[in-house]
């Protein structure tokens, strides 16, 4: 009887050893002590700044850490007091709402992209949707996956252009909604829905693994995906940082990054050698 | 691969399963042996967690731990920096989701321990929290032990609870499970599969020493 309660003892020395091993190793703990800079940002962004955070670490030895997301769950999450130095959306709505709600910096606001949406499925799905029209058609997917619109820029814009297009209530019954527009492009590479209205740049970034099919959308079907960023760093030091990635974003290097992946400055027209 | 998520879900689970080990416990030993009014209430209270989504029980921890409420505030007053979306947040988090286990465990063992050895033990002169430490716990030990195992589990395998209150920032908070989600989110299958192995394996072992150190002490 007392053996059982040595085991009990025994659970809790392994696990006070534990939480001493593992801990405080990378100072996960200090809150202002030297860290990467924080970037939190839309998900249509992270195969152009996942290439760019690591031309930035090369040309300036500073370390850059990414939260992928929903522009609406990041910027819920940073009002909420996420410690994230800079906050590059895929709308201008959720930075209004972050400069709001006073964790962004109303001067640093800028646009850097424009964002396309496709259609996008399988490179080997049996049928494939030329156009919005065939998807509200006979023979059309049995399902649909758009970004949730409720949180999601290219879920709104991918809404929007169902609407525009006249189809939304049609194919209501067929949409099913992604956390974020990386989730939704998860949904029809994995199979489990016909067809995805996704953002160019992941479908750009899928085509380098030859996995998918698509069609640009007529950007006049939806409002611009006017992609804005934002400083959201309090400390100076840490603003700076984030005001040196911007830069890299920015300059002529990060601009031939992001247009390889169909980020577009306004009234721009993508090559006609992207479309497959 | 990278060790941090890993290290980072060992050291919150641990901490986590300290945390509920003297909360649950202490409370089991209260509701298994006190009878008060609102004794039945409290007990469901208790359970909340086992009922409730994980993103509810995320929401209502951010509405208690975020920057406006109270402990928030006195948390930022202290350190600095908010408490929310730090690995302290998800600490909370893990032990919130993970206390019902061992309370409904150890309250159960301890509500089957014959109250004659405390009463003789009474006679020998123990009282309150001796006679608890060295007859009645020892007596639980076996359903305690096996509550805070499956505590310990719970904490480790945290995703929704933990992803509203700490987020997903790598190297800071990004634990095993928040690991996986974000690999698969980035189409980066090879290394999810790994990292769900690993967690997988790491769990199995856990589970597998604690039912050898009964098996070995009893």
């Amino acid at each position: 009887m007392r053996g059982t309660g040595r085991a009990g003892g025994l659970v809790l020395a392994v696990a006070v050893g534990t939480a001493v091993l593992t801990g405080c190793d990378r100072g996960a703990d200090a809150v202002t002590a030297e860290r990467p800079l924080l970037v939190a940002a839309a998900a249509d962004l992270r195969p152009a700044f996942t290439e760019l955070g690591a031309s930035f670490e090369d040309a300036t030895g500073e370390e850059v850490v990414f939260t992928f997301g929903s522009s609406g769950q990041l910027a819920q999450q940073l009002l909420e007091g996420a410690p994230m130095d800079l906050f590059a959306s895929a709308n201008a709505a959720y930075v209004d709402r972050v400069i709001d709600g006073g964790v962004g910096d109303a001067a640093t606001q800028r646009t850097y992209a424009f964002g396309r949406l496709v259609l996008w499925s399988r490179a080997d799905a049996s049928s494939r949707w030329e156009d919005l029209d065939a998807l509200a058609a006979d023979g059309g997917p049995t399902n649909l996956a758009i970004a949730n619109p409720d949180h999601a820029p290219y879920g709104q814009a991918a809404a929007e252009a169902l609407r525009t297009a006249g189809i939304l209530d049609q194919v209501r019954s067929k949409l099913v909604y992604g956390e974020n527009v990386a989730d939704t492009q998860r949904l029809a590479a994995t199979g489990n829905a016909d067809a995805a209205i996704i953002a160019l740049s992941l479908a750009v970034a899928a085509d380098e693994a030859g996995e998918g099919r698509w069609t640009l959308l007529d950007d006049r079907l939806h409002e611009p995906l006017q992609q804005v960023l934002v400083v959201t760093a309090t400390d100076p030091d840490r603003a700076s940082l984030a005001g040196r990635f911007i830069d890299h974003v920015s300059s002529d290097a990060g601009r031939g990054v992001m247009r390889r992946f169909g980020f577009l400055g306004e009234g721009e027209d993508p090559p006609a050698t992207w479309e497959r | 691969m990278d060790l941090f998520p890993l290290l980072l879900s060992l050291r919150v689970a641990a901490l986590a399963t300290l945390i509920t080990t003297v909360i649950g416990v202490s409370g089991a030993y209260v509701l298994a042996r006190l009878d008060f009014p609102g004794r039945g209430l409290l007990e469901a209270v208790a359970s909340l967690p086992i009922v409730l989504p994980p993103t509810v029980l995320g929401y209502y921890l951010l509405v208690v731990l975020g920057r406006t409420s109270p402990i928030g505030r006195a948390w930022e007053a202290v350190t600095g920096g908010p408490l929310v979306f730090t690995w302290q947040a998800a600490v909370i988090a893990a032990a919130v989701a993970s206390l019902p286990y061992t309370l409904r465990a150890a309250t159960a063992a301890i509500a089957a321990v014959d109250t004659a050895y405390e009463e003789a033990a009474r006679v020998c002169g123990l009282h309150g929290a001796r006679l608890a430490i060295t007859v009645t716990l020892p007596l639980a030990a076996r359903g305690i032990v096996a509550g805070i195992s499956l505590a310990f589990a719970r904490a480790l395998g945290d995703f929704g609870t933990t992803i509203m209150v700490a987020g997903n920032i790598p190297g800071r908070t990004q634990t095993m499970p928040i690991a996986v989600y974000d690999r698969v989110q980035a189409f980066d299958y090879a290394t999810a599969g790994l990292l769900a192995a690993v967690l997988a394996a790491v769990a199995i072992i856990v589970l597998l020493g604690v039912r050898w150190l009964e098996r070995s002490t009893t």
